[in-house]
């Protein structure tokens, strides 16, 4: 993960539909690429790109689709021509998911050998960024402290890279062409969310080019017609500088190499032990298959290269400590074999998931994969003990849908004392007439019609044809008994500030036009419901039903004490008033023009929206741009008072990060308890108190979405994305969920966005695909070794479709008492993302320095706890990293060093970032603290097939170039970075400058006709497909601020106040010794 | 009593006018010198004045008038003693002496200005300016008439059209120029911005909040920029013309109240669309209408206009206010609204509240110089027993009808904004119809008497009308103000007493009482009185009773006299119409009846003419004899039944006839 995703995560990622780029309406053409796709036979030929073929012939109904050229298209001062052609390297990004489907079905070997999964970070370690030479294979030289041996398993395979990448296999990946389209697919019809998913940016895939070739960007080059970002202005956005370094191709060559050429470089030598064998194991690098711990090269690798002396640093050599390592080819999971459970592939690879009765590890994944037995065991270990659960993560295209069953009125079977639900381990017994419940012990009667006969192996013969019986997640019909009313319908209820501010900086026409292109991603039918308000001091509601007239406003002055102006005809079904509507956001930025009311009443026009959405309940979106100044909720400029207090000192600083009183808390609650979930979209250029607005969709499942400062220039098109994404997304309303575990465990808390108004359950007013709630673990019995912890998540929503539907998802791990098995089976990746909301939950609390320190000694307890139990033939010299955490040190240092955590940020940023935090994904919470950064002034030399993007280098402005220009990306902001020496001719090529001065900061990417700036438009817009998000481009200068700000990102080197990686590394092993002294 | 009717001008319009040129009339005319001897007189010295009554003979004069100094500041009239030579005036009301200002300088016995003519008695004042502050601008702009309308939803659909038709008849009458606004109310109360060209747009208020007009004009945007006396006086005066048309500064007024020649469209627009109120009633409750909010917005819209400005705030009620302040009955429909035993008895739950409400609006409205008139058209009440001191504060209007459909509304409505001859010349305050500000001066005199011995020119000066009239307004304000008042019983007893102190008699001889001329028809007043729906209030509602009350305060003496006792005319074949004896025994088989008995008219066919009727040749219900049956003096009851003439009718009442009333009458007033 440290790395994130660079490599395999990305392809794997399946978020179908999301198409970040400008598309205006993805949908459609995804719609089509779907049915298509399912009516035919993938077309082999078509490979990965398979898919696009149905476009080809599309290419006009793409226009159809959207009727406008999106809003931005216009602005983009680019000429569209150019822009279309990055619409299809966009798609190409998309096409990258496909990749992994063959691959699977070819090598399932890999996937099988569970040891493979875990070796990626190992393989990474060992990657040569440096400036070394990357072609150079030896291996040798690579490894860290100089000794070989230990540096073999990793660096042991030489960049020899290129071979894979070149041989065919990998491409096939891709090429398949049946599964991977079927991949496409991905929300299989039966899901609820089958249409969302339709947004897939991929539309446009190449139809001719079979990946051989550059495949990303070909693939969807081809029908540019289809791609979503191509078309859009989005696209226009993006400008590639180009190739300062053309010329210098050393350097670049490591990266430019596929990434997996390391990986596979690694595994391979390494390997040789292990079953892994299979050369292209996705990601999954050296493997340690058979054991965890492996010892890894370099300093980090546990026993072996570990052992760097603390004292002398010089023995450390930078380039050989652990890192991440990307992986770019997706390997197969079984989640269980052999009646156990395996242990899962790094969350941030690309994987394709098996469900054998384990869920996916994208939908619920544990910080450890096996259970200790007692909590003085999990105590000793100093690990936590949580769970991630993601319930509607976006699945691999080609993984099999999650399956539906009805059990009739009856309503799905469950434990009638637990009220756990049936599912793969429920164990049947005395003929199958009764079963014992492995959630709570408990023998029931097995209902008649649910009876069926065990066969010899002790199973119900039935088992392979019921999926509750079968799958980790399945999803139950619910009936009348679990609903308190008819299904909600699927209400969007917009609110825009118009006070001056807004107006004048264009944010309310950003907002307004984002809607109305949203418009047509919101989901079809009687059933979508839309309202719409503007506030400044007063709150404007619209009457949208009046069909011969205009839309008629109704303005709510009271702002202390609100309420609905109207009974009915605020919230109308889409489809009758979607014209008046539409007319209505195209002429709001105009009827405010002249306002000059500076006042913002959000929390009243907050309220008064939720007053006439009570009956129903839905998502209200707001869209504000200044600090919220009267009515009720108001809030004052806190940021100046810290300012202005600076006496009072760090002392009771973090106390600005709590929100400013109750008054927002308290009106969440009652949103929630009426199912109404609020996301804030804030465009703003001033401090607008996240600590306070980001209580409510805190509490109501919603998230903030920031874009500061805001800037009409390049703004507009992430807000559009932002929107559509929230709204087509796979969604669920109304939700309640908790989580079960086996007795032995008990939940301890929950955390993320949602509302808690009793004890085990949580209140989602909304869930979507996006936000992962985190649940920590407790012991309050023991469990005997050798037996399965299970734990079940329930999550009681309804579709957008008006379903009731429980979907249950269930991990069942093995039980330990062995502490170096909990070593073994950690799970950095879960641990680390549970740091992150431990930290993010801790800043408003308590003073930064303390979160810092408290973080710190979490990786500190634990490298001791192993260190003491586990590794007791190291020499005391050595600081031994167990194989699973070998990244644990640089992310937690990445981590202190963190916008969340650090002293110089704004109270905003700060807040934000902690309100990110709260629901973010394991996959996107890497990203977050260690962002991923690739060189591109290069990238015309990079091989381009796909990969471009696994070519990342550390966070060290010692991999920084003053003729380099470099991408650093955290999942939602990007920040380009031109060195001062840099190439005019690559300038010219990427931004069509030819002086750095001369590229505005904000910047708008956009397409020039050469393969430099192509190739920047494809690493962008992949990025954005892997994210589910448009990033927001910041050009960074060197010797400016804005220069210094990137390098505030470079984690690894010494700041002021923080410690470089290696000195961190240094830190680490003295506290450990010091503790074992 | 004919003669009384006669005299009394029952129909008086036509015949010389009973309240001379300066529209006084007083209960004395000739004026007890100590307190001692007035309180003997039983009746109180009051007077009656019409102030803006319109007179063909009226003087109106161009320039601003003199005044004693202060704090007299009496303005210069007839009565004042003037020395022609010093060019000194001495006022009549406090003997200050005033030197005249050298704009008076020619001044002489030959030529003396307009106010000192003896027969102007009443002169009017339209100087170019009244109102210093606003001198420059008032030459220029006049401010324009508001008409402020205040519709209720909370109709049927039916109701709601002929309300709709109403308005925009209105609308049609109205000048020009005119300033129209709008607001319509049912749960919720709807201002509506008419200078608004994109979109429709409203302000929607709560109704069940108390809202002050600083809140209002705050939520409105108007009170930053609305009521700055300094800058450019005519900054609060909502102005005609183009500026109205065009781009409206937020803070302006003008977004709200537009001329009507500009808004008519619009307002025709509104009208078609607009629907009855759409909040759902639950089974079992009355619609939830806030007529005190809706009030209180118009109120306090009206404050962003500049003080003095003449408008009216014309509602148009369909039922009871049943939420928020001025609420008179809950919502629920089990809770039936108070009647007259209620508020005896303080079972009244929401009545004090309200008229607290409306007292406070009137303080308001009265500070801003502004009317409200109120059409009710239910058939349930309204409140207009709570709204009836705003409505009377203001000098407003108030009609009562059945339905907004009813003639009764109407006519009376449309009367309102009609122009010409029948025009009820609506008055703006100290505004005239015109625009212009004017100030009305009355100056009367009246003898004093010497000592109580002269007590014949006490007599000589009674006006037993008038008398009746103040006692009449007199007692209802006691009934109102007063817990436990006992009407009747003190309308007794003040007669008695006025006849034992202007009687002759000798003592404890009832049969040797008679009475002077002028006091020969008060007894017959008092009877009537006691028997009117002033003091009988039981049987009406407290919203009728309020109703009369308004009118009896607010009418001539000649029109209040037929309130008290109504006129009543026989038509038959056999002779021309004269008036009857308000009598039972006029009713006879072939006559028709015409009872006028001012807020209603009936005509009573006798028996042989209703066999006419019968046969189709209209429809007057039949009810109403028993309305007239009321009104008249029971001198033939059930009791009475015996001595009845045939043809004739009997009353079934207890009610003593007139003839037992004066028999007693006579007794206790001789009693010693």
């Amino acid at each position: 993960m440290a790395s994130s995703q660079p490599f395999p995560s990305a392809p794997p990622r399946p978020q179908p539909g999301f198409s970040p780029s400008p598309n205006p309406n993805p949908s459609s053409t995804a719609d089509a690429l779907q049915t298509l796709q399912i009516g035919r036979a993938p077309p082999p030929s078509a490979a990965p790109r398979a898919a696009s073929i149905p476009f080809s012939s599309p290419a006009s109904r793409f226009g159809l689709s959207r009727p406008g050229p999106p809003p931005f298209a216009s602005r983009p001062p680019t000429t569209s021509a150019p822009i279309t052609s990055n619409g299809p390297p966009a798609f190409g990004l998309g096409a990258s998911r496909f990749p992994p489907p063959p691959p699977v079905a070819q090598r399932p070997p890999l996937a099988g050998s569970p040891a493979s999964i875990r070796a990626s970070p190992q393989a990474q370690v060992s990657r040569p960024f440096t400036g070394s030479s990357p072609s150079v294979p030896p291996p040798s030289s690579q490894p860290f402290m100089g000794s070989p041996p230990s540096s073999q398993p990793f660096m042991g395979s030489p960049p020899s890279s290129q071979p894979f990448m070149g041989s065919p296999p990998s491409s096939q990946p891709y090429m398949n062409p049946p599964p991977s389209s079927q991949a496409f697919m991905g929300p299989p019809s039966s899901r609820p969310f089958a249409g969302p998913p339709s947004s897939q940016p991929f539309a446009g895939p190449p139809s001719s080019k079979p990946f051989g070739a550059p495949p990303s960007s070909q693939p969807f080059g081809g029908p540019p017609s289809s791609q979503p970002f191509g078309g859009r202005p989005s696209s226009q956005p993006f400008m590639s500088p180009t190739m300062p370094f053309p010329g210098t191709p050393a350097s670049s060559l490591p990266f430019g190499t596929p990434s997996w050429q390391f990986q596979t470089q690694q595994g391979a030598p390494p390997m040789p032990g292990t079953m892994q064998a299979p050369p292209r194991m996705f990601g999954m690098p050296p493997n340690m298959s058979g054991q965890p711990m492996a010892p890894f090269p370099p300093v980090t690798g546990h026993s072996p290269l570990a052992g760097h002396q603390v004292s002398t640093q010089s023995k450390i050599d930078p380039n050989q400590i652990p890192r991440p390592v990307p992986s770019t080819s997706p390997t197969l999971f079984e989640t269980r074999q052999g009646n156990q459970a395996n242990i899962p592939p790094p969350a941030t690879s690309d994987f394709i998931v098996k469900d054998n009765g384990n869920c996916s590890p994208r939908l619920m994944r544990c910080t450890m994969n096996q259970i200790p037995c007692t909590g003085d065991l999990l105590s000793t270990s100093s690990m936590p003990l949580a769970l991630m659960v993601q319930p509607f993560v976006l699945p691999h295209p080609s993984e099999e849908p999650i399956q539906v069953v009805d059990f009739g009125e009856s309503g799905p079977l469950r434990c009638s004392r637990c009220k756990g639900y049936m599912n793969p381990f429920m164990r049947f017994v005395d003929q199958g007439r009764q079963f014992i419940c492995n959630l709570c012990g408990f023998m029931n009667e097995t209902p008649r019609d649910y009876y069926c006969n065990l066969g010899p192996d002790g199973r119900r013969r039935d088992v392979d044809e019921r999926p509750e019986l079968c799958r980790g997640t399945v999803e139950f019909v619910a009936t009348k008994e679990y609903m308190v009313r008819d299904p909600m319908p699927a209400v969007f209820f917009f609110i825009i500030d118009v006070s001056m501010n807004a107006i004048q900086t264009g944010a309310t026409a950003a907002a307004c036009t984002a809607i109305n292109q949203a418009l047509a991603d919101l989901p079809e039918g009687p059933r979508t419901m839309v309202g719409i308000a503007t506030f400044n001091s007063s709150i404007h509601f619209y009457n949208l039903k009046r069909a011969s007239q205009q839309p008629l406003m109704l303005i709510v002055p009271d702002i202390q004490d609100v309420y609905t102006p109207l009974h009915t005809d605020l919230i109308v079904q889409l489809t009758e008033c979607r014209q008046n509507l539409e007319q209505l956001l195209d002429s709001i930025p105009n009827m405010f023009e002249n306002n000059r009311v500076a006042e913002s009443a959000f929390g009243a026009a907050l309220k008064a929206a939720f007053l006439a959405m009570k009956p129903t309940g839905g998502k209200l979106l707001v869209f504000q741009s200044v600090l919220p100044s009267v009515g009720i909720g108001s809030l004052y400029s806190r940021e100046a008072e810290g300012r202005t207090n600076v006496s009072s000192g760090d002392k009771e600083a973090h106390k600005l990060l709590q929100p400013a009183d109750k008054t927002l808390k308290t009106m969440a609650i009652e949103f929630a308890e009426y199912q109404v979930c609020v996301d804030i979209f804030l465009t703003t250029q001033m401090f607008v108190d996240i600590a306070s607005l980001s209580v409510i969709p805190r509490t109501t499942g919603g998230q903030v979405y920031y874009y500061y400062p805001f800037s009409v220039i390049s703004d507009p098109a992430k807000l559009y994305n932002d929107l559509r994404w929230n709204i087509s997304r796979p969604q669920g309303f109304e939700a309640v969920m908790r989580v079960r575990c086996s007795q032995g465990l008990q939940v301890q808390g929950y955390s993320g966005n949602f509302c808690k108004r009793i004890p085990t359950d949580i209140d989602l007013p909304a869930i979507d695909c996006d936000k992962t709630i985190m649940v920590t673990f407790k012991h309050d019995d023991k469990f005997q070794e050798g037996s399965e912890c299970a734990f079940q998540c329930a999550l009681l929503y309804t579709t957008e479709y008006g379903q009731r539907r429980i979907r249950i998802i269930n991990l069942s791990l093995p039980c330990t008492s062995m502490l170096s098995n909990l070593f073994r089976s950690a799970d950095l990746d879960t641990q680390f993302t549970c740091f992150l909301k431990q930290a993010a939950n801790g800043i408003p609390a308590s003073p930064l320095s303390e979160v810092r320190e408290q973080i710190t000694n979490l990786c500190i307890n634990i490298l001791h706890s192993y260190r003491k139990f586990c590794a007791t033939a190291s020499s005391s010299g050595q600081l031994i990293l167990p194989e699973a955490l070998k990244l644990l040190p640089l992310y937690t240092l990445a981590l202190v060093k963190s916008i969340g955590l650090r002293n110089d940020g704004r109270l905003d940023d700060r807040s934000y970032w902690v309100s990110r935090s709260a629901s973010l994904s394991i996959p996107m919470a890497f990203p977050l603290v260690y962002p991923r950064m690739i060189s591109i002034h290069d990238l015309a030399s990079k091989e381009d097939d796909g990969s471009l993007l696994s070519a990342t280098i550390p966070l060290s402005s010692e991999h920084i170039n003053d003729d380099g220009i470099y991408l650093l990306e955290n999942g939602e902001d990007g920040l380009i970075y031109v060195g001062n020496m840099v190439n005019p001719d690559t300038l010219q090529q990427l931004f069509g400058v030819s002086s750095v001065d001369g590229i505005p900061t904000q910047l708008v990417l956009q397409q020039f006709d050469n393969d430099l700036s192509k190739k920047l438009n494809d690493v962008v817009n992949e990025t954005r497909r892997q994210r589910c998000s448009y990033l927001r481009l910041r050009l960074c200068r060197k010797g400016d601020p804005s220069g210094l700000f990137f390098l505030s990102y470079l984690v690894e080197d010494k700041i002021p106040g923080g410690l470089s990686y290696v000195e961190f590394l240094v830190h680490v092993h003295r506290q450990i010794q010091t503790k074992m002294a | 009593m004919a003669a009384d009717l006669a005299g009394g001008g029952g129909a008086g319009a036509a015949v010389a006018d009973p309240d001379g040129p300066d529209g006084v009339r007083m209960t004395w005319n000739a004026w007890p010198r100590s307190k001692v001897e007035a309180s003997k007189c039983v009746i109180p010295v009051a007077a009656c004045i019409a102030p803006i009554r319109a007179s063909p003979s009226l003087l109106v004069l161009p320039y601003a008038p003199l005044r004693c100094k202060p704090p007299c500041a009496a303005v210069l009239n007839p009565f004042a003693r003037v020395d022609f030579a010093a060019k000194i005036w001495i006022c009549p009301i406090c003997f200050s002496r005033n030197h005249f200002p050298p704009h008076y300088a020619a001044i002489s016995e030959t030529n003396v200005p307009g106010e000192f003519y003896p027969q102007c008695t009443t002169v009017e004042y339209a100087p170019p300016s009244l109102d210093a502050s606003a001198a420059a601008a008032a030459a220029a702009a006049v401010p324009a008439p508001i008409f402020l309308f205040v519709l209720d939803t909370c109709l049927i659909e039916e109701e709601l059209g002929f309300v709709k038709s109403a308005m925009r008849r209105a609308l049609g009458l109205l000048p020009d120029h005119a300033l129209v606004g709008l607001v319509t109310f049912g749960t919720q109360v709807h201002l509506h911005e008419l200078g608004f060209s994109d979109l429709s747009k409203i302000y929607v208020f709560r109704g069940t909040k108390e809202i002050s007009k600083e809140q209002i004009l705050d939520q409105l945007g108007l009170s930053s920029a609305g009521i700055r006396p300094g800058a450019a006086g005519a900054a609060g005066y909502p102005k005609a013309g183009p500026q109205a048309n065009g781009l409206h500064p937020s803070g302006s007024v003008n977004r709200f109240l537009l001329p009507a020649s500009d808004c008519e469209y619009t307002l025709n627009a509104l009208l078609d669309e607009l629907q009855t109120d759409q909040w759902p009633v639950e089974a079992g409750n009355r619609p939830r209408r806030c007529t005190g909010v809706a009030l209180s917005v118009a109120a306090g819209l009206l404050g962003a206009c500049m003080p003095g400005t003449g408008a009216r705030i014309i509602a148009l009620v369909g039922g009871p206010c049943t939420e928020g302040p001025g609420m008179i009955v809950s919502k629920d429909l089990s809770e039936p609204v108070r009647s007259h035993k209620d508020l005896d008895k303080d079972a009244a739950p929401h009545f004090h509240k309200a008229v607290k409400f409306y007292d406070n609006l009137a303080k308001q409205l009265v500070n801003q110089g502004h009317v409200l008139d109120l059409f009710a058209s239910a058939l349930d009440q309204v409140g207009v027993a709570e709204m009836k001191v705003a409505v009377e504060r203001t000098g407003g209007l108030v009609v009562l009808a059945e339905s907004f459909g009813h003639p009764v509304f109407k006519d009376s409505f449309k009367r309102i904004f009609e122009d010409g001859e029948q025009s009820l010349g609506l008055s703006f305050n100290y505004q005239n119809p015109e625009g212009q500000m004017r100030l009305r001066v009355t100056t009367i005199t009246r003898r004093w008497l010497d000592g109580s011995a002269n007590t014949e020119e006490l007599v000589e000066g009674f006006d037993q009308e008038t008398a009746a009239v103040v006692l009449a307004r007199y007692i209802s304000l006691k009934m109102e103000m007063e817990e436990e008042f006992d009407a009747t019983r003190w309308l007794d007893r003040s007669l008695i007493r006025l006849c034992s102190r202007f009687g002759d008699y000798r003592k404890d001889d009832p049969a040797s009482f008679t009475l002077h001329p002028n006091f020969s028809i008060f007894p017959q007043f008092m009877f009537n009185l006691r028997r009117s729906q002033f003091v009988q209030v039981f049987n009406n509602s407290p919203d009728e009773t309020a109703y009369f009350r308004m009118l009896l305060n607010r009418e001539s003496i000649t029109n209040s006299v037929v309130m008290i006792q109504p006129s009543l005319l026989s038509y038959s074949f056999n002779s021309p119409p004269a008036p009857a004896l308000l009598d039972v025994a006029s009713i006879s088989a072939d006559r028709i009846l015409l009872l006028d008995a001012y807020f209603s008219v009936v005509i009573f066919h006798g028996m042989t003419i209703a066999q006419w009727r019968n046969m189709g040749y209209q429809n007057q219900p039949e009810h109403q004899a028993r309305f007239l049956l009321a009104k008249l003096n029971p001198s033939a009851t059930y009791n009475s039944a015996h001595e009845v003439a045939p043809g004739s009718d009997v009353i079934f009442t207890d009610d003593v006839s007139l003839q037992v009333f004066c028999e007693h009458l006579q007794r206790l007033a001789v009693q010693s």
